[in-house]
């Protein structure tokens, strides 16, 4: 049942592609690149971020005084707060289109799940920052925010009241507070660095930047939004006020949205929940390749007579799943004879794709059930060396 | 090939790679790995285009076969992030290597179709017979 949702998922991702091909030639496909558009649109975050910070005031007096400041009198101010919001959604749309086209296309399992982990960890922490950079404006929905998060926090069991006094800084609303959120806005920011190492360091020439096309799209795309539809601030808070209706980016603040019309604190678990299940969706199907409709052609072995130490398979290796490392033998063709090091695969990382059989040039790797002799045989009897066909 | 009938100058013998990740391969293939309807066609699965040794393309030519080519996903779209960039390229060296041989490279194809793509698949594997036939078919 759930394979077969994944299935149709799947089909109707692929659909979609062949939709946007027909629009666009196949390279620029921004569906190809969500990643790369991601990783995009937060360099734009960070490098607006860091012009917005020069005149942010992070007290309860001067906060909303120095964010209009930045809007009205400092010169493009309102363009650079205006990119800053329009990125941080554009952002988010990315990593979710990322992650659903993943999750849709089968990129998430086995040797690929240190991806799915770390990316989960990214969005939390994305979402996390887009969260603080709300509070940061000190508004009336600033306020409402904080008041339901304060609300949420408190009815975590056991460490709730410690939440509570980490997130404000300090036992309720008080001057310790901007300067805590300014802290919870940009320390994560930092930390999504930190994770995209970990994103990254199974891959090997990872694509993160989009074609160059498109990097100048979007950011077009930023000014112009930027420019015709500025960033506001609500009415700035009061203390004791209690403001009604908000508006925020539903689909990553949707939790405060659920959280205004149940218990905050169930909006918190639900969030938790789901963070949670995200976690394990790579170990939820337990499959052999068999049940999958694949053919388990076996991981790559190297066969250590041949090798050369050639480095090729090395380089070619999508996933890093092979080292080269030290020669403790010579081999035996007469090219590795005196070869100095030889390729190893590591099982846990390797997808069996065949991508290093591909580009061994020395018969030193094969995929165990599909041997290079087989196909060899296959190749002959298909260009007509054995008997002609009638057509 | 002394052995080869007449009408096999009409339909070049051509030998393919289709990724196991590319067009849905359901009822493509008879069980001697020929294409449905065309039997002059032969097309191997593999797991992913990058599996693909250039030096396979080189022997089907070398055993008779007018053309051959690989069919992978489309370019962006690699299960394995980057199978059919890489085998592009190794194609484009073969190619190279082959006019360096006094052979057209021609009779090398690539393709890059998703699994919704059979007919334009099918299409193009026919107009790269045509174009083989075109140009002599069989040297």
């Amino acid at each position: 049942m759930y394979r077969r949702l994944l299935l149709a998922l799947q089909s109707a991702t692929l659909r979609l592609d062949t939709w946007v091909n027909r629009v666009l030639p196949q390279d620029f496909n921004p569906l190809y690149y969500t990643g790369g558009l991601a990783n995009l649109f937060l360099t734009i975050l960070v490098v607006s971020g860091i012009l917005i910070f020069l005149y942010y005031e992070p007290s309860l007096e001067g906060a909303y005084a120095s964010v209009e400041f930045l809007t009205h009198h400092v010169p493009y101010g309102v363009v650079f707060r205006g990119i800053h919001r329009y990125a941080a959604d554009a952002y988010l749309v990315a990593i979710l289109l990322h992650l659903f086209r993943n999750w849709f296309t089968d990129r998430y399992r086995e040797a690929r799940d240190s991806q799915w982990l770390s990316g989960m960890f990214l969005l939390v922490v994305s979402g996390f920052a887009g969260f603080t950079g709300y509070l940061l404006v000190w508004d009336e929905r600033s306020q409402l925010l904080t008041s339901l998060t304060t609300q949420a926090l408190r009815s975590v069991p056991l460490i709730g009241g410690w939440l509570e006094r980490v997130f404000l800084g300090g036992p309720g609303v008080s001057d310790t507070t901007l300067p805590r959120f300014l802290f919870l806005h940009i320390g994560p920011a930092m930390t999504l660095y930190v994770l995209l190492w970990w994103h990254y360091v199974r891959l090997r020439h990872p694509k993160i930047w989009p074609p160059a096309v498109w990097v100048l799209f979007s950011l077009g795309l930023l000014f112009i939004l930027a420019s015709a539809l500025p960033a506001a601030s609500g009415p700035p808070a009061q203390p004791g006020a209690s403001p009604e209706g908000f508006q925020v980016d539903w689909f990553f603040l949707w939790p405060y949205v659920l959280a205004r019309w149940t218990a905050p604190g169930w909006a918190l678990a639900l969030v938790v929940a789901l963070v949670v299940y995200g976690m394990v969706i790579p170990y939820t199907l337990r499959e052999t390749p068999e049940q999958r409709g694949l053919r388990a052609l076996g991981q790559a072995v190297v066969v250590e007579e041949n090798c050369t130490g050639c480095e090729l398979c090395y380089y070619d290796c999508p996933y890093n799943a092979i080292y080269m490392v030290p020669s403790p033998y010579p081999g035996k063709s007469r090219a590795a004879a005196n070869r100095k090091l030889l390729a190893v695969v590591v099982d846990s990382r390797c997808v069996e794709c065949g991508i290093c059989i591909g580009a061994c040039p020395f018969e030193a790797l094969e995929l165990p059930r599909m041997l290079d002799k087989d196909v060899q045989q296959r190749i002959r009897r298909g260009a007509g060396a054995a008997a002609p066909v009638a057509s | 090939m002394a052995a080869a009938p007449e009408r096999m100058e009409t339909q070049p013998r051509v030998v393919g790679f289709l990724c196991d990740w590319a067009v849905r391969s359901e009822g493509l293939l008879n069980p001697d790995d020929t294409v449905v309807g065309m039997p002059h066609v032969t097309v191997i699965r593999v797991p992913c285009s990058g599996f693909v040794k250039p030096g396979w393309l080189e022997l089907a030519l070398r055993s008779g076969a007018a053309g051959a080519f690989v069919c992978g996903c489309p370019m962006g779209d690699c299960l394995n992030r980057e199978g059919n960039w890489i085998m592009e390229d190794r194609i484009d060296q073969l190619r190279k290597r082959l006019s360096r041989q006094k052979v057209d490279p021609e009779r090398i194809a690539f393709f890059a179709y998703g699994l919704h793509e059979r007919e334009q698949f099918l299409q193009a594997v026919a107009d790269f017979v045509d174009r083989l036939r075109g140009s002599g078919g069989k040297q």
